[in-house]
């Protein structure tokens, strides 16, 4: 609009003209006035004169934000020595709320537009004479026992054996996110463009040179110090449940940041955001892993069990197709699997947590898993175009049939660590009970659902006698397996809902009351699903094995079984999503939301 | 970011890593030393220099450098020596530069075009449209019949300029600020008690009391960085507040008067009827200092223990625990902020509270005094130098001397000063609905959101012929009623001073670039004095430093004196400096209180007792609105109608992103609700929705809701104090209902 403005614009910010020189100023008007202000505006000349005024006042001498004595007196005079560590230490009855510690902590680390590796909660209760309004400045506790250590794939994070400070190593991260599922407190952060998680270290660096952490520094009123503790005095305090109302049980993971005040609390106090039921973070790509891994897993175990249950092997055309189905399943997992890492390129990291981490343990498993399926797959493809009496001379069936075990035990095994996976989290709705009946119920239900899938490709592509023969002798055992296996898992899962009757807010209160609020058209969903395709259809394919021959209703069957596989394996998928999302997470206490 | 590109070991003939302590994604959040003090600095945003600045959010006053790197304001740190913050900010503070860089910056002069959007146009289109629309209102009602409303956001040399503007060179007679909202019971109360707007005390008095009383102030959330004074108090004070409600500030205290809404002032009547009736008073200072104090001792007489006690709804052991503290107390201060300032009888609680400093001694010595708190940044300067209720310096418009003085400084002729004071906010609105005012000019504030019954506000601001709203942001809801909307540059990218609650002056920097084509006031008022033609009258005004000169001048002789400051060097010098400070005077001390000699403004010398009847809340709970609804601050993450505050993401996280509402236990379960159940309220006014806070921290039959979210006011009652004609945000009658 002023094309002669941004010239001057350039020229004023090169030169460094003092802004607006009056002799000239008071010449000018309209146009001229005008061009020359909206130059003045974007001149920043004055930050040159400021700071040198700032410099003549203060030059070297100038008071230094980080050594003072106030700030002496809220670090630790000495080291730690052996049986000790560095650990917060808050003072609730000077944090008065302000959350200074949150911004500084974002600012002086340099963090991204809405990151803080500290957050402020408040707990209310109290009595009407005598209310309660307590803001809990709280960031990581640097556990004795860690769980985002524990749970760590790739080793990123490291106690310091000097500082016990634990500290995540940015690069070493391939962004699997378990820890933030691991950690009862919330506090590793996921940065979705980094694809690394991130968390508060004390600002050790700081630390290593005697200067205060970043919200120690930022504190008006002297609230959070860093203290040396003994960690026999964590482990008692711990024993003893002291720790902070509202919080995650100590015992857990043993942290270190002792809650002081001379007040007693009062018994009914609560998190701002107690009765808040927050959904949590869906996982999706492993809402597929797990659901296709158990697929997979599923279908292998059926497969050799029909052919250990019927004798000999199942019909030419469907054993390698099953086989091919089932490989194609788990792979297609593993592949997803991949999605959920932030940087996937890393993923060969997973070994390093064997000793430790069940998700390491798991990824191990799978490969296993997967190794041996292929390998499985693979012989059936090749013993079938083999002659049958050849291959039976070289003894190669049995051969095989053992790699099938083997892979439905390495199968079972990584089952077994993705439950565990869950479990180590300790969260009530990921209880081993729950997880590992939910997950071989999985299995069972989607392996069957799988074998019809083969079945019904193999109808299409091609149908023999000998397959009718297979159908007709195993369908109707499928079939009721199938209803039964799916009855018992709705029923399961429909019990969650009887913790609504009950008063207190449990976390199994709070995922039935998540399934039935704020998620109940994916609740809805679910249960639909998973009644059509484990209850309805099998039901419908009963009824047609009883009347018609199965070859006169092709298209009927073909639609009853796609049916049935497609629900079974979207009701999974949905309950797996559930399974996720509505589980109530532990966290320090928040604010009012 | 960095990526496997670019480090070799990753390529495809070296071998991968399998373990990496250190590589890019640790150096990005790298610290290193830092020179000028402020320690280890993210390793990317060292700075080259650092520039102090004032902070542009309350009135606290708090002193930030600002880091600045090739150019570019990269981060900001709390200043360590400069006597206000001792090195703290609140989150608003630290998150000042953030906000400057929203996307909803306005960045272009807008005008409603014939289809009723507002649509970019040049300066020089919003210049003549400016001038054309107000004097064609004024050739055609009257040069009354355009007005402005104007802030305790911008420096104090803006303010100046645009009062000036508007009356002396465009010809306006009424202009008022949305101090008038926060401070002007402040303002009249200590003008009538101690002849002029003097709030007496430094912060240091935080520290040096061993009775401090919080009256109707949460100043953990709404000041932090003075309860840190409080908190620095070596004496174990005895902190004593009166609120309704409890708040972060009444956990702290030592004791708690939750005090009926309202019913503070008959509080302070009783409590100086208890200290008269024992003797706990300072005769000699009496004598010597003040007069009214016979007249006040009658009025308070029928405020006996028994009668206070059931309008406070306090127990009489309470007040007597709280009238005893004040005796033993050695160094009492009393405190108040807007639990006093906003309500139908604010100046008369707040000279009750005066009363009770003068009464017992406690003015003029360390760690006493009345004492306001203000609100915003710069509302100091705006009760001084804005030009609307007082002539510019705290002068008289009344006055002829006043008068004459000012016109000599400015070098004007005295006729084009009013002889009478702007009309208040109230009566300006009130101006447009009788079509009086027809044109408004809204400089950086927002009234559609911030103006009590907003409805009935809205309403009236739809009613103008033409408004001109000067903003940072386009997306402000008075911003979005406007025919004209001016872009203005915000704090950081222009320069000026501003006067915080201890009448601490300090330097406002410039040490960033306006976004597309936003201009400081500064320049807005330069280019609008140019185009109404009065360009010659203002041509001293070239700068903010030219600006500071001429109120220096003005000044003079008044008790804000402030010729002894030299420039804006010295402020910065300084760390900053208490009016007065007349030319001629010795080193001015870093803190310094008012009174010391026991002399007051009014012409004897003497302060003055100043008394009347307390009155009932103006709308009380009936059996249809059986609620009293309290406002106030809700996190010391938000500021006001949140035009700033909202776009930062930190500060977002910081508080609720839905109105709330505070409701005792009891109440909610009359109501069967829950923390985070969803309740309607309404008032006489309108209704909203709010998710309910279980929290006996609210009494019975009373609810909070926080001043920040635009639905709050749908609810309050347009009731002013008679005096200061500052809105009663805090007390109306409303329903309570569980939603839907």
């Amino acid at each position: 609009m002023y094309p002669t403005a941004i010239g001057m614009i350039e020229l004023e910010v090169l030169t460094n003209r003092p802004a607006c020189a009056s002799a000239e100023a008071k010449s000018l008007s309209g146009f001229d006035l005008l061009n020359r202000l909206l130059a003045d505006q974007q001149s920043l000349s004055a930050v040159d004169q400021f700071s040198n005024w700032h410099g003549e006042q203060s030059g070297p001498q100038v008071e230094s934000r980080v050594d003072t004595p106030r700030y002496r007196s809220l670090l630790p005079a000495t080291p730690p020595e052996a049986g000790q560590q560095y650990a917060f230490e808050v003072d609730l009855d000077r944090c008065s709320g302000c959350k200074a510690c949150v911004v500084a902590c974002h600012t002086l680390n340099g963090l991204d537009e809405s990151e803080a590796w500290r957050d402020v909660g408040l707990l209310l209760g109290g009595s009407r004479a005598a209310p309660v309004m307590q803001h809990v400045t709280t960031a990581c506790h640097h556990c004795l026992e860690p769980a985002c250590m524990i749970a760590c794939p790739v080793n990123a994070y490291e106690k310091d054996s000097a500082t016990g400070i634990v500290k995540h190593l940015d690069d070493q991260c391939f962004g699997c996110q378990y820890c933030t599922l691991a950690c009862p407190y919330d506090v590793p952060k996921y940065h979705a463009d980094k694809g690394i998680v991130q968390k508060c270290d004390m600002c050790s660096s700081r630390l290593a040179v005697g200067e205060a952490p970043a919200c120690v520094q930022a504190c008006p009123h002297e609230a959070i110090a860093i203290r040396v503790v003994s960690r026999e005095q964590v482990i008692d305090d711990a024993e003893a449940a002291v720790f902070l109302p509202g919080a995650p049980d100590p015992q857990i993971t043993l942290p270190t940041t002792t809650y002081k005040s001379r007040r007693p609390f009062p018994r009914n106090l609560l998190p701002a955001d107690y009765f808040r039921v927050n959904q949590q973070h869906a996982h999706w790509p492993l809402v597929v892993m797990l659901a296709l891994t158990q697929l997979s897993v599923g279908a292998f175990v059926v497969g050799l069990l029909l052919e250990r249950l019927w004798g000999g092997h199942m019909e030419e055309s469907l054993r390698p197709l099953h086989a091919g189905n089932s490989l194609a399943f788990g792979l297609l997992a593993l592949a997803a699997s991949l999605f959920h890492l932030g940087r996937p390129r890393y993923a060969y990291r997973a070994v390093l947590g064997l000793r430790h981490s069940w998700l390491s343990r798991e990824i191990v498993a799978f490969g296993l898993f997967a190794g041996l399926a292929t390998a499985y797959a693979g012989a059936i493809f090749g013993s079938s175009y083999l002659s049958l009496e050849w291959a039976k001379s070289l003894g190669v069936s049995t051969w095989i049939e053992g790699l099938g075990w083997g892979v439905a035990m390495a199968g079972a095994g990584a089952i077994f660590c993705s439950a565990m996976i869950y479990v180590f989290t300790r969260r009530e709705c990921w209880s081993f009970a729950r997880v590992s009946l939910r997950f071989v119920l999985t299995a069972a239900l989607l392996g069957i659902a799988a074998l019809w899938l083969s079945i019904l490709m193999a109808s299409v592509m091609t149908p023999t006698a000998q397959l009718e023969e297979v159908v007709r002798k195993c369908g109707p055992t499928l079939c009721r397996a199938l209803m039964g296996v799916s009855l018992f898992k709705l029923l399961w899962e429909v019990a969650i809902f009887r913790h609504l009757l009950f008063q207190r807010m449990t976390p199994l209160r709070r995922s039935a009351l998540l399934l039935a609020g704020e998620l109940s058209s994916a609740t809805l969903a679910r249960f639909a699903l998973g009644a059509l395709g484990g209850l309805l259809m099998p039901a419908m394919l009963l009824s047609q094995f009883q009347s018609t021959p199965v070859d006169s209703g092709i298209v009927r069957f073909a639609v009853t079984t796609g049916l049935l596989f497609s629900a079974c394996l979207a009701g999974e998928l949905v309950e797996r999503y559930l399974f996720f999302a509505a589980c109530a997470a532990p966290r320090m206490p928040g604010g009012i939301r | 970011m960095t990526t496997s590109l670019d480090r070799p070991r990753n390529s495809l003939v070296s071998l991968p890593v399998l373990f990496e302590r250190h590589g890019p994604l640790t150096e990005e959040l790298l610290l290193s030393p830092s020179k000028f003090g402020i320690g280890l600095t993210p390793t990317g945003l060292q700075p080259q220099a650092l520039v102090p600045s004032v902070c542009g959010y309350c009135s606290t006053g708090c002193n930030l450098n600002i880091h600045v790197r090739e150019q570019q304001a990269v981060g900001l740190t709390p200043v360590a020596d400069y006597p206000v913050n001792l090195g703290m900010a609140c989150p608003k503070g630290w998150e000042s530069l953030t906000v400057l860089d929203a996307p909803d910056r306005a960045t272009t002069p807008l005008l409603r075009n014939a289809a009723g959007v507002l649509e970019p146009v040049g300066w020089d289109v919003a210049l003549s449209t400016f001038v054309e629309r107000m004097k064609g209102i004024q050739a055609k009602h009257g040069p009354a019949s355009v007005a402005f409303l104007s802030t305790g956001q911008i420096v104090t040399e803006e303010m100046a300029f645009l009062g000036a503007l508007a009356k002396f060179g465009m010809g306006m007679l009424h202009g008022d600020g949305n101090t008038r909202q926060c401070m002007a019971t402040a303002v009249v109360a200590y003008k009538q008690s101690f002849g002029f707007d003097a709030p007496p005390y430094t912060y240091a008095d935080f520290e040096e009391s061993d009775v401090i009383i919080l009256v109707g102030s949460n100043l953990c959330i709404a000041h932090p960085i003075l309860w840190q004074r409080v908190m620095r108090n070596p004496h174990r004070p005895e902190i004593i507040v009166v609120d309704p409600r409890a708040t972060e500030t009444t956990m702290a205290a030592t004791q708690h008067l939750p005090a009926y809404p309202k019913s503070d002032l008959a509080l302070f009547y009783g409590i100086a009827r208890i200290l008269i009736e024992r003797g706990w008073i300072d005769r000699p200072f009496l004598d010597e200092h003040t007069t009214g104090f016979e007249e006040f001792a009658q009025l308070v007489e029928s405020y006996t223990l028994d009668a206070v006690a059931a309008q406070t709804r306090l127990s009489p052991e309470a007040i007597l625990r709280f009238a005893e503290s004040i005796h033993q107390g050695k160094r009492v201060s009393f405190w108040w902020t807007m639990g006093v300032n906003q309500s139908h009888q604010a100046v008369r609680t707040a000279q009750a509270i005066i009363n009770l400093a003068l009464m017992t001694g406690n003015i003029g010595r360390p760690g006493t005094g009345a004492n306001s708190i203000t609100g915003q940044c710069n509302a100091m300067g705006s009760r001084l130098f804005s030009n609307t209720t007082n002539l510019l310096g705290g002068h008289d418009f009344a006055n002829p001397e006043h008068r004459r003085k000012v016109a000599t400084v400015l070098e004007i002729d005295p006729e084009t000063i009013p002889q009478e004071a702007s009309w208040p906010y109230h009566r300006i609105l009130e101006g447009i609905l009788r079509g009086e005012v027809r044109g408004l000019w809204v400089i950086a504030t927002n009234p559609a959101h911030s103006w009590i019954n907003q409805r009935t506000a809205r309403d009236i601001l739809d009613r103008l012929d033409f408004l001109v709203v000067q903003d940072m942001y386009h997306s402000t809801e008075t911003a979005q009623r406007a025919d004209l909307v001016l872009p203005a540059a915000g704090w950081g990218e222009k320069a000026g001073t501003f006067i915080n609650s201890e009448r601490r002056l300090g330097v406002v920097s410039k040490v960033k670039r306006a976004p597309g084509q936003a201009l400081a006031d500064f320049h807005i008022f330069q280019l609008l004095a140019d185009a109404w033609g009065c360009g010659e009258m203002f041509r001293r005004w070239n700068s903010p430093e030219a600006v500071f000169q001429i109120l220096k001048e003005l000044s003079a002789g008044q008790p804000c004196d402030i010729t002894g400051i030299e420039d804006y060097r010295m402020l910065t010098a300084r760390g900053g400096i208490q009016w007065p400070f007349a030319a001629g005077s010795d080193e001015p001390e870093q803190e310094r209180r008012l009174f010391t000699d026991g002399k007051f403004f009014h012409a004897d010398g003497r302060a003055k007792f100043l008394g009347e009847s307390s009155r009932p809340l103006p709308e009380p709970p009936t059996e249809k609105y059986p609620f009293v609804l309290l406002t106030g601050r809700g996190s010391a993450a938000q500021w006001h109608t949140q035009t700033r505050t909202a776009k930062s993401a930190l500060l977002r996280k910081l508080y609720p992103s839905e109105l709330y509402v505070e409701i005792n236990p009891h109440d909610a379960t009359q109501l069967a609700i829950r923390t985070g159940d969803l309740l309607r309220i309404a008032s006489r006014r309108g209704e909203l929705s709010a998710r309910a806070l279980v929290t006996p921290g609210v009494q019975r039959n009373q609810v909070f809701l926080p001043m920040h979210y635009v639905a709050t006011n749908l609810l309050t009652d347009a009731v002013f104090d008679p005096y200061s004609h500052q809105p009663a945000y805090k007390a109306c009658a409303v329903e309570v209902t569980r939603a839907g």
